[in-house]
């Protein structure tokens, strides 16, 4: 008997803990219109040109003589969602680190939103929203603290700032969390409380290096939900570095795959696929461009 | 919104923070209180020897005490930095368009206000005990002004230095010790006149602690000596303007 009630008691808490998925999405979605409908329309297009991020020879050479990044080229139109794939140690986590001001080039030029990284560094900060591969969170704030503080020293109002950190709660489903501490979260929650800060002053570039790692797969679909929601409705546009091909896939307009600090190839997933073979997929890509004997492989433009 | 904005709304987040860590507030707290009760009934006869300023030895030990809370105390300030840079939140913080500098003095300005809250602590037990504040009110938030002025330009910067020279914050914890040093060799427990060592009170009258100390206790036990006041904050400006371009040298450093 007492196991017989033990046991309901446990599906009834299941059953309080796990809300029914279609209204779970629907709330999400609709936290979602609301956060989105915040912006009123697309972000006004600061790029020059129409393109969000501009790379020219872009260098890191750090000071103990690693050359993270070589001569790196390329460009982001404005509400593009470029992918950067790579080995571990490629440079994709420097090459983001310069888009984000955090590091210093060493040689070349890169413009974010129209913004030089190096010349104008604060411009810049204020046009992007940026998740690095390391969450950093402030381990005694709750959620909710942490993503208002993040909106506050964008510059927005006490009031706007919560809003948007409680729309942003729930977008992430995160509501349930909203008021605990971050130093009792797991990675995977702090990593969406991370993102969901770098987003709390819709800015028109997100700079995210590898956002979804750590996350179960309903976590990485809500995040990538959200971030086609922004792109597709406000023109976001979105760099990321990552090492999961389906988000490659599903996420990126392009992909560079970078290999020693230098781009190995860059296209859109379709070409990249076609190019390799008839049934390749971009895992075929990726090994194809960054297997054995890819030293030898002179950087090819798509 | 400009860096004091920043630095303000940083300041917030560390003074949210105190409460939610009780063993910061208890740890920061307690051992001054206990030095205090412990080294005036120890030294209390002390007070008894021909021309003592004071009779009682809590007066002579106030300011010392603060100087106890403050100048370690605000070592916290750099460990907090330290862990912020190993759990990523400094790179964090700078995403958005704020100056290093906001970040630091956010940090060392929420301190402050804790350090103060302990300092005054000090004070209402001393009066407690018995020991009268001469210069009142006013005199008693001028000291703990000097002390907490003192702690931020010693041991705030040297462990805010630390903390990005390190990135380590058990490292920045080490050195916090080094501040007792500092507080001893003045005439913390007893005036230089007595003490017999000659080097010693050379040491005494170099360092610069001492010239914070001295107008500190004028302030406890005789009034406003706006000379030694004076030359206490002109210390004082003169170790921040040691401190200060080091400490942005350093911090530089933090874009790699």
């Amino acid at each position: 008997m007492g196991m017989t009630i033990s046991l309901r008691a446990a599906r009834r808490h299941a059953n309080l803990k796990r809300p029914d998925a279609s209204l779970v999405g629907a709330t999400r979605r609709s936290a979602l219109d609301e956060f989105v409908g915040i912006a009123g329309g697309p972000t006004p297009d600061v790029h020059p040109g129409g393109d969000a991020i501009v790379l020219e020879r872009l260098t890191k050479t750090y000071p103990d003589g690693t050359h993270a990044v070589r001569r790196l080229s390329l460009r982001v139109a404005a509400g593009e969602c470029f992918g950067i794939l790579g080995p571990n140690g490629a440079g994709k986590s420097t090459t983001i680190g310069m888009l984000g001001t955090l590091v210093k080039p060493t040689g070349g030029r890169a413009y974010v939103a129209g913004f030089d990284v190096v010349a104008e560094p604060v411009e810049v900060r204020r046009r992007i929203g940026f998740a690095m591969q390391q969450v950093g969170v402030d381990e005694f704030a709750t959620a909710s603290e942490l993503i208002v503080l993040q909106g506050r020293l964008q510059g927005l109002a006490k009031r706007d700032a919560r809003t948007r950190a409680s729309l942003l709660l729930e977008v992430m489903d995160l509501d349930q969390v909203a008021g605990s501490r971050l130093g009792t979260m797991s990675g995977g929650t702090r990593r969406r409380v991370d993102l969901a800060a770098s987003m709390v002053h819709l800015p028109p570039v997100l700079c995210l290096d590898e956002p979804t790692e750590g996350l179960d797969p309903r976590s990485r679909a809500g995040i990538w939900d959200a971030l086609d929601r922004l792109r597709r409705e406000l023109g976001v546009t979105v760099v990321l570095s990552t090492h999961f091909m389906e988000e490659g896939d599903r996420l990126c307009d392009r992909i560079a795959i970078i290999d020693h600090g230098a781009i190995v190839v860059q296209g859109a997933p379709a070409a990249l696929k076609a190019r390799v073979g008839a049934d390749a997929t971009l895992e075929d890509v990726y090994l194809h461009y960054t297997g054995r004997g890819l030293e030898a492989t002179t950087p090819v433009a798509a | 919104m400009s860096t004091p904005g920043h630095a303000l709304l940083l300041a917030q987040r560390a003074l949210i923070q105190f409460p939610r860590n009780p063993i910061l507030l208890g740890f920061s707290l307690m051992p001054v209180l206990i030095m205090y009760l412990v080294f005036g009934g120890l030294f209390e006869g002390v007070a008894q020897l021909p021309g003592f300023p004071t009779e009682n030895y809590f007066e002579y030990l106030a300011p010392t005490a603060i100087l106890l809370a403050t100048v370690p105390g605000i070592g916290n300030a750099g460990v907090a930095l330290a862990s912020d840079f190993q759990n990523g939140y400094f790179h964090k913080l700078l995403t958005a368009p704020v100056s290093i500098g906001a970040v630091m003095l956010g940090r060392l300005l929420g301190d402050c206000v804790r350090l103060a809250v302990i300092a005054g602590l000090v004070l209402i037990l001393a009066v407690a005990l018995g020991a009268r504040v001469e210069t009142g009110v006013p005199g008693a938030v001028l000291m703990i002004a000097m002390g907490t002025a003192l702690g931020i330009v010693t041991f705030g910067a040297l462990s805010a230095n630390l903390a990005v020279r390190t990135r380590d914050a058990a490292a920045v914890q080490a050195v916090q010790p080094m501040a007792f040093l500092l507080i001893f060799l003045t005439s913390a427990y007893q005036t230089t006149d007595q003490i017999n060592s000659g080097v010693l009170r050379t040491i005494i009258d170099l360092n610069p602690a001492e010239r914070v100390m001295r107008p500190m206790r004028e302030l406890m036990l005789s009034g406003y000596d706006w000379g030694e006041i004076a030359i206490g904050f002109g210390v004082i400006a003169a170790l921040g303007l040691i401190a200060l371009p080091l400490t942005v040298r350093n911090y530089r450093s933090v874009y790699s």
